[in-house]
């Protein structure tokens, strides 16, 4: 039984496709109201891992523990319905709608609204909808959107994509919140700005945050722990400072020569 | 060149959209419309003349209480008179009624939920069959070969259940849709096309053949009579009494018929469109768009994808039930017939031509399409064969319009209409006449800064579901 | 090395009709067992009565007396619908997109073989052609088919898919709708300017009606005899030398080489110097020039055409092209043949097993049951990998 302060427990987690094996017994468990990266090459099975997370991929072996839920093999609405929220590498929103609606959508879960109210506009819809819309109105502000609400979401530019992202996941109302390489393609003073945005989030809001990254600076920055994962295994994890001297992550990312090159 | 005749026009829109203007502009053009086809009830002009002022108003900046109440004349009053002095504009009508409502229905799957559906005629069959069968005399010709029901057979039911058929037409619709949706679970894109292409001509071809062992639907000739609604002692005495003199004669029961059949096919559509858009802004609708959009991130976002395709199929079928019933009822006679493929094909342009995921949109697209095979179509072949009755000819090559061959009547060429429309909307306006337009809601900060957005969202899209669209290019975020 | 690549070809020759061999063998086998294993449990049912008490035979024998044509005619329908179904497996291959104006295509050719032959009739060339001269002009309207439809092919590519290019999958798809329904209408349009009539009838030349006895199967009663049409052994040898024809052309050749590049990946194949567009020109060129010849055959067998022919048998040929694996050649091969034994085997035994409660007309009805079962629960086809398919 793990800590109950710890909000995500996963063990010997395994992802297969045909003969490959993209996720191979990860474990790991983060404790709630922490910053935590996921980094390692290319193809080291993180988006699968976090795929297998955020219920679109069944594993194959291993359970997830989510704020107390086995959530394993769960559908996503389930899984976002605990409170899990998540974005994706190639920001993925609905490009031909506005960006409200994008959130809205986003709160999908947190709506009671039946298709019957919704008909007859009861009372309760509008008034849910209202509340709705403000707090997504809230919520863009939060991110640092303004005015752009009834925009088309794939009319912004690309650093306001990945805030109207973030955006609508919030909108899920999360306590674990997935980033899947929140920064790439950002230029410097944008990342700085987005990692103010994460510590915000898991300082005013509470949010517990899982990182995929790329960017070192970024992730020696902001994660308080780290694990490194390299051909679908976990090959390190610690703090940002145990993490740079690890002498197997430095092999993982520039090659065994610098590895030693750099411990000699 | 273009540039300028489209922002002339654009001028003018906007002075006849500016004060009174509108006002004098939609009235004015509903009393010419109506005097028009008042007098020359044949004219097409005429004709569109009055369906130009009945669609406008929608368009122009008008008070919405003048507004319903201009859609309230037109559909009660006007319409019903002109009908009773030409019935073949009732006709037009009700099917433009009809048709809307069908494609609204198929909007929903196509247009908002992104599935193609080749087979949906199948519906609008389950309603037709529904109460021709319960509300003919088949339930009692079971074992009878058809066309040899004995003189006498007595109804099955009251002609009055109808209305109650039209709600389970609704119902029995929704839930074939829900079982012919079930492939939607596994299958997308283009095989699922095909998939509800088969469905729709199995039923079609169930229709055609269960005339055993069990006589169903009297196969390919077809169920008839099937009962209409019994009219109140009365009602024609009572519309005769206030419409009389416009009209300039009695209606007779037939024509009342015409005027009440067109009035329950507007209330069906009213209640559609309202559903429609009702559905459309709330969490169902967005959802529906989010899966046309990006199935895959929706589904992160807690959306349970195969549950509201589902629901997208057993809505959409609904409506098609509710007029199927309707349908039976009207033209008294169901057969396999008018449930054919390129039915299923006519509703889905419509649906494109006017706007894949636009209500107003398919409402259009349904009438354009119905008054260019109606009355257009129509009326070229009329022509037609009053020149080849004629002795003109044409001078050059001699050519005498009476060898033309009588096999040329425009009004078959529905096939050719239809594919040509399909043909150049893909490659030229894949979004349709009338693009879907995202709400704009009244936001606190927009509001503040809406001039500043510069760009233009009219054109949603092109409507059409693209899961393979790569993710936008990262450009420079100058906003920071 | 000349000899090497003789023989690779020779190979490419000898293998499809092997596999043809296989088929055509396998799928009757199976269906024949399949067939006397249900009359024989249907042997004392209300069938097997009524059989007895109208013709004097009990159910498996009658079962097993037809099944010699029944295998015939299945085998017959199963390369025409082959010929058209490879059509739209190449089409697929190369675009990933359904050409739904196949069907058309396949009527285009027909009509233009057609044609030619009344012409021809009507000069009087025909009558008095002797015995090898019908198959001369046979072999010109199958040619003149295969023009026709080729060319249209070509140019539905050109003026409505290829603008489309690169749009959602669905928009080609529409457009190919409205293709398909336009084409039949033209059709009907230019027949009906003609001559007043938009359907069209082959005229009667040659011995293609004649019947070659096979053997004669005694019975008590009266002996069956088993032949075969002429036009039927015409049809099954005209489809086989244009299915090796065409699968020498995709895999011995280099512009089948070209082709294979382009279904794997376009881009790639680009980068390499390939020219995309005339590939898949080529590819609907082939498609259509063996839909059209399909078409020709298919007038030969059915003798009436009409611009809507192509809708039936383009819908079975589709089906044929999913059960064997969408965009696998041999696959569209082994699923012709199975739709032509399930239709051949309907149509013969379906009306008798259920006492004529349900009887050929549900023939269409099975074949689309087919298709939406491979689609929903294996869309790769028999032939074709599991692979995930993209929406």
């Amino acid at each position: 039984m793990p800590d109950p302060v710890d909000i995500l427990a996963t063990t010997n987690v395994v992802k297969r496709f045909g003969g490959l094996t993209a996720v191979n017994k990860m474990s790991f468990t983060i404790r709630q109201g922490c910053i935590y990266s996921i980094i390692g090459p290319n193809g080291a099975g993180k988006t699968t891992f976090f795929n297998t997370i955020s219920g679109l991929y069944k594993p194959e072996e291993g359970s997830i523990l989510f704020d107390g839920h086995r959530i394993e093999g769960q559908p996503p609405e389930k899984i976002t319905a605990l409170h899990m929220a998540r974005t994706f590498q190639n920001i993925r929103l609905f490009g031909g709608m506005t960006v409200v609606e994008n959130i809205l959508v986003g709160a999908y879960t947190r709506l009671k609204q039946s298709s019957i109210q919704a008909v007859f506009r009861t009372r309760a819809f509008l008034d849910e909808e209202k509340k709705a819309e403000s707090r997504a109105e809230e919520l863009m502000e939060y991110v640092g959107l303004y005015g752009v609400g009834n925009e088309l979401a794939a009319s912004l530019p690309y650093g306001a994509q990945r805030r109207v992202e973030i955006a609508r996941a919030l909108a899920s109302e999360p306590k674990l919140l997935l980033l899947d390489e929140p920064t790439a393609g950002m230029n410097p003073s944008e990342s700085a700005d987005a990692l103010q945005l994460f510590r915000r989030l898991r300082d005013d809001l509470g949010i517990t945050i899982l990182l995929i990254e790329h960017d070192m600076k970024v992730v020696m920055n902001v994660s308080e722990r780290i694990t490194v994962m390299d051909y679908g295994e976990k090959i390190a994890e610690g703090t940002p400072k145990e993490i740079a001297a690890n002498p197997r992550v430095i092999e993982a990312y520039l090659g065994r020569g610098a590895a030693a090159a750099m411990t000699a | 060149m273009k540039i300028k005749i489209r922002e002339t026009l654009r001028t003018v829109a906007e002075y006849l959209n500016r004060g009174k203007a509108p006002y004098f502009l939609s009235i004015g053009l509903t009393i010419l419309g109506f005097v028009l086809v008042y007098l020359s009830p044949r004219s097409i002009p005429a004709f569109l003349v009055f369906a130009a002022a009945a669609g406008l108003p929608y368009f122009l900046s008008i008070k919405k209480s003048i507004k319903l109440a201009l859609a309230v004349l037109v559909a009660i009053v006007l319409v019903p008179v002109l009908g009773a002095r030409n019935i073949f504009y009732l006709e037009v009508i009700f099917q433009i009624a009809v048709f809307s409502a069908l494609a609204l229905g198929l909007n929903i799957v196509v247009g908002f939920s992104g599935l193609l559906n080749f087979g949906y005629m199948a519906f609008y069959a389950v309603g037709a069959y529904l109460w021709a069968f319960f509300g003919s005399q088949q339930p009692f010709l079971l074992h009878a070969i058809p066309g040899t029901a004995p003189i006498g057979t007595q109804f099955f039911m009251a002609a009055d259940w109808f209305y109650l058929f039209i709600f389970l037409g609704v119902i029995v619709a929704a839930i074939v849709g829900l079982i012919l949706g079930l492939p939607v679970l596994r299958v997308r894109g283009d095989y699922l096309a095909i998939i509800t292409l088969g469905f729709g001509e199995i039923v079609r071809q169930l229709a055609n053949n269960l005339d055993k062992p069990l006589n169903l639907t009297n196969g390919p000739q077809g169920i008839t009579p099937i009962q209409r609604p019994t009219l109140p002692d009365g009602v024609i005495r009572f519309f005769n009494g206030i419409f009389e003199p416009l009209v300039g004669r009695p209606v007779t029961v037939n024509q009342f018929y015409n005027i009440l059949f067109y009035l329950i096919a507007l209330v069906v559509v009213i209640v559609a469109i309202v559903i429609t858009y009702r559905l459309d802004d709330s969490k169902v609708g967005r959802a529906w768009t989010a899966i046309r959009e990006d199935e895959l991130a929706a589904t992160a976002m807690g959306i349970p994808a195969n549950k509201l395709k589902l629901g997208a199929f057993a809505v959409g079928a609904s409506f098609a039930g509710a007029m199927g019933v309707l349908f039976a009822a009207s033209r008294t006679f169901v057969s396999p017939e008018s449930f054919t493929f390129l039915q299923s094909v006519g509703v889905l342009t419509m649906v494109i031509l006017g706007g894949i995921g636009s209500i107003p949109g398919v409402i259009i697209g349904a009438s354009v399409v119905i008054i260019l095979n109606l009355q257009v179509l129509q009326s070229f072949s009329l022509f037609l064969s009053r020149l080849r009755q004629s002795d003109a000819y044409i001078p050059i090559i001699n050519f005498y319009w009476r060898d033309l061959s009588n096999q040329l009547d425009p009004s078959k060429y529905q096939r050719l209409v239809f594919g040509i429309i399909l043909i150049l909307m893909m490659i030229y306006r894949p979004a349709g006449i009338l693009p879907a337009a995202r709400r704009k809601r009244e936001l606190r900060v927009a509001k503040l800064e809406a001039d500043s957005a510069s760009v233009d969202n009219g054109n949603g899209g092109n409507g059409l579901p693209d899961v393979d669209k790569p993710a936008a290019s990262p450009k420079e975020d100058n906003h920071a | 090395m000349r000899r090497l690549i003789k023989s690779a070809g020779l190979r490419e020759i000898l293998l499809p009709l092997g596999r043809m061999a296989v088929f055509v063998l396998g799928a009757g086998a199976l269906m024949s067992v399949v067939m006397v294993v249900l009359a024989l449990l249907c042997r004392g049912s209300g069938a097997d009565k009524l059989l007895l008490s109208t013709q004097n035979v009990n159910i498996v024998f009658y079962t097993m007396a037809n099944l010699p044509q029944v295998l015939i005619d299945g085998v017959t329908i199963g390369f025409v619908y082959a010929a058209i179904a490879l059509g739209y497996t190449m089409v697929y291959g190369v675009l990933e997109f359904i050409n739904f104006a196949h069907s058309e295509i396949f009527a285009i050719g027909a009509f233009a073989g057609v044609e030619f032959l009344i012409i021809m009739d009507k000069i009087g060339v025909l009558a008095t052609s002797g015995t090898y001269g019908p198959y001369l002009y046979l072999t010109l309207a199958l040619a003149i088919g295969m023009l026709a439809a080729g060319g249209i092919a070509v140019l539905i590519e050109r003026t409505a898919y290829r603008p489309l290019r690169g749009a959602p999958r669905l928009v080609p798809l529409i457009s190919a709708i409205g293709v398909s329904f336009a084409l039949q209408d033209i059709i009907r349009l230019v027949e009906s300017l003609t001559t007043g009539q938009f359907y069209r009838v082959i005229p009667t030349f040659g011995n293609f009606d004649d019947k070659i006895l096979l053997f004669t199967i005694q019975t008590a009663s009266a002996p069956i005899k088993v032949d075969i049409q002429v036009k039927s052994v015409i049809v099954i040898a005209a489809a086989v030398m244009m299915l090796v024809g065409l699968n020498y052309i995709v895999n011995a050749t280099r512009i089948g080489k070209a082709i294979r590049s382009v279904a794997q990946d376009r881009d790639t194949a680009a980068i390499m110097g390939i020219g995309v567009n005339g590939v898949i020109a080529f590819t609907f060129l082939i498609g259509g020039a063996l839909g059209g010849a399909a078409g020709v055959l298919y007038a030969l067998k059915f003798t009436r055409i009409d611009p809507f022919v192509g809708f039936m048998p383009g819908m079975k040929a589709f089906t044929a092209a999913v059960v064997g694996g969408i965009g696998n050649l041999t696959g569209a091969l082994l699923g012709g043949i199975i739709l032509g034994m399930l239709e051949s085997f309907a149509g013969a035994y379906l009306g008798t097993f259920t006492m004529g409660n349900f009887g050929s007309e549900y023939k269409d009805i099975i074949a689309f049951l087919i298709l939406i079962i491979v689609i929903v629960f294996r869309p790769s086809g028999l032939l074709g990998e599991q692979i995930s398919q993209k929406a």
